[in-house]
């Protein structure tokens, strides 16, 4: 829509005081190593550097790990009162990387696909994003560039470009996103997407992690896949423990519970974030588990972020290559290098 | 009529009952629903059937076993209430050492000596083996932790009264930790049992900086060979190791196991 030019200074100086107007969420250092989304002050220190990607993505945001969906109450005369629990209030995310982007891009898509969800979408369209573009590799886990995230931009309200000059280019994609710049007075910037290109050709040649395949290819690698000792040998130190799916940006599966008040007659219903991971996922009533083994297990959520949803969606791989699972994982299990393995295995 | 509740001790502190004492904001409207026939901490009041039993503690002696199993057989529904009933706890870890050896280390050489030649005092030291509830009788629902956590309390409670059934979901403390969003014990430069312990207590250690002991037990498929390398990777002495396993669950495998 238009483009404007800032110095460092005065975008941070700018997100501070979004944050006396609006609740700001902004990447917030936390323990002795680690970032979160954290609501900010408008007299916090709001930097853009150091970053590593923080511990659960910004989608957190729009489907927190534990939300009530309604109250209910059964009457005496039969009668079923609900009153849902949409939380509809306005809030920013600023400081959003293009891989967290992409998530949020691809939850959007998840979410609004057949059954449409009325709680997400409540969040997501009361939700400013200004996004913040990657000049270096944030940790040597990354492989968002083999997996088509690092230039993603589509889905912020404005996008945040750091420039050889020092400077910041400001791009206002969203009558949302000019309306939060109201209280600037930033000059216009008429070179932009040259000097976007200037900065994306000012990045390392090779960003990151990057497989020998080309991201168009990796779906059809994936599939070739079923029985293979690949899975056991990704799973032999796994714990089950489904950090990967709770810290992965592209990870949408939650359990429904319902929560009785001691009248046992009202109470209400909720959802928590839930992993393919986790031993009980795929258990269904009588006790059946589908995928009792960690290695079934690993092979669905593979098959997930590089098979089944890229051909379900058609937006490639649903792994952004953050690299939070594999960082996380205490004992190292990393999606990179199960994908790495299956493009190897196949050549031979 | 309303369900008769009882609670027992064996060897324990008592602290998961006061734990149930302390759910004031919704005690007394839980005693408006259920009949409470025992209870040692609060009443003394005494039932011959109980619809549900809270079972607090760890089996020692011979004694212990046979008051256990009467408690048993006199109710529907046995719940093991904290990690004394439901993993053996810390002082399971006595097992490791001759009774003898523990018996001095309390009370002195002189003690020991006298019991040894006293069939009267026989009984207060001879015990050999602290075991959880599960080991005896059959258990029908496990309060886990130390102590027991009253959100769990209350929701077996609901669901009893109700006449559903309660879920305790086989995951691990790892699992509550990242939906905390906390920094990884590990990212901290620690070891942690989180990994391999049975979630529900909404990773409390974790969220006030320490880290996990395992106090709930272990989890049912817990990894348990990848876990002890992942400590040894750490650097973490066998002693040490040993002792991390021993701790809250010297009665279980893994426990014994090391």
């Amino acid at each position: 829509m238009s483009d404007f030019l800032a110095s460092l200074t005065q975008v941070q100086q700018w997100i501070s005081s979004l944050a006396a107007r609006y609740t700001v969420f902004f990447p917030t250092p936390h323990g002795e190593a680690n970032y979160r989304f954290t609501a900010i002050g408008a007299d916090d220190d709001v930097r853009f550097a150091p970053y590593r990607p923080t511990i659960t993505p910004p989608v957190k945001l729009l489907v927190p790990a534990r939300e009530e969906l309604f109250r209910f109450q059964h009457k005496e005369d039969g009668d079923l009162l609900l009153s849902p629990s949409v939380d509809s209030s306005f809030r920013v995310i600023a400081g959003v990387r293009p891989c967290d982007l992409k998530g949020i891009f691809l939850m959007d898509l998840f979410f609004e696909r057949g059954v449409a969800d009325p709680y997400y979408l409540a969040r997501r369209e009361n939700t400013a994003i200004i996004g913040y573009a990657c000049t270096t590799p944030c940790t040597d886990r990354v492989f968002c560039a083999a997996v088509d995230s690092l230039d993603h931009r589509q889905g912020a309200d404005l996008f945040l470009t750091p420039l050889a000059s020092g400077e910041i280019l400001v791009e206002a994609n969203t009558e949302r996103g000019i309306g939060l710049l109201d209280s600037t007075d930033l000059p216009p910037c008429e070179d932009g997407p040259a000097r976007k290109i200037g900065a994306i050709a000012a990045r390392p040649e090779t960003y990151g992690r990057s497989f020998d395949a080309d991201v168009q290819s990796l779906s059809g690698i994936v599939e070739q896949y079923w029985d293979s000792p690949l899975w056991d040998k990704h799973t032999e130190r796994c714990f089950s423990c489904g950090t990967c799916n709770l810290v992965c940006p592209t990870c949408y599966c939650f359990d429904v519970r319902d929560n009785l008040a001691l009248d046992t007659v009202s109470g209400s219903r909720t959802r928590t974030w839930d992993g393919c991971m986790l031993p009980g996922f795929a258990q269904v009533a009588g006790g059946h588990n589908f995928r009792p083994q960690p290695a079934g297990r690993q092979r669905h959520r593979v098959k997930r972020k590089f098979e089944y949803l890229p051909t379900k969606y058609g937006h490639g791989p649903v792994c952004v290559g953050c690299g939070r699972c594999g960082r996380q994982c205490t004992v190292d299990i990393d999606i990179y290098d199960i994908v790495h393995d299956l493009i190897e295995g196949g050549k031979s | 009529m309303k369900p008769k509740i009882a609670f027992f001790d064996f060897a324990s502190c008592e602290g998961c009952q006061l734990a149930v004492l302390n759910c004031e904001d919704i005690l007394l409207d839980i005693l408006e629903l259920v009949d409470l026939v025992e209870f040692r901490e609060a009443i003394s009041e005494k039932a011959l059937r109980y619809d549900v039993a809270f079972v607090e503690g760890s089996i020692h002696r011979d004694e212990d076993i046979a008051r256990l199993r009467d408690i048993r057989a006199r109710s529907t529904y046995l719940v093991a209430l904290g990690a004394c009933a439901c993993n053996g706890n810390v002082q399971a870890r006595s097992n490791f050492v001759a009774p003898a050896v523990n018996y001095a280390e309390v009370y002195g050489e002189a003690a020991r000596n006298r019991v040894q030649v006293d069939p009267e005092h026989w009984p207060l030291w001879a015990h050999t083996r602290v075991r959880p509830l599960d080991a005896v009788v059959k258990v029908d629902a496990q309060l886990r932790g130390c102590p027991m956590v009253p959100s769990e309390f209350l929701h077996l409670v609901k669901s009893l009264l109700k006449g559903t059934q309660p879920d305790f979901p086989a995951v691990a403390v790892c699992t509550e930790c990242k939906k905390n969003e906390n920094e990884c014990v590990f990212d901290r430069g620690q070891t942690c049992m989180g990994q391999i312990t049975w979630a529900g207590c909404n990773s409390v250690c974790v969220n006030n900086g320490y880290v996990c002991d395992g106090c709930r037990g272990i989890l049912p498929d817990a990894n348990l060979a990848a876990h002890l390398q992942l400590l040894r990777e750490h650097k973490v002495a066998e002693a040490d190791i040993r002792s991390r396993y021993r701790l809250f669950c010297g009665a279980e495998p893994i426990g014994r196991g090391v």
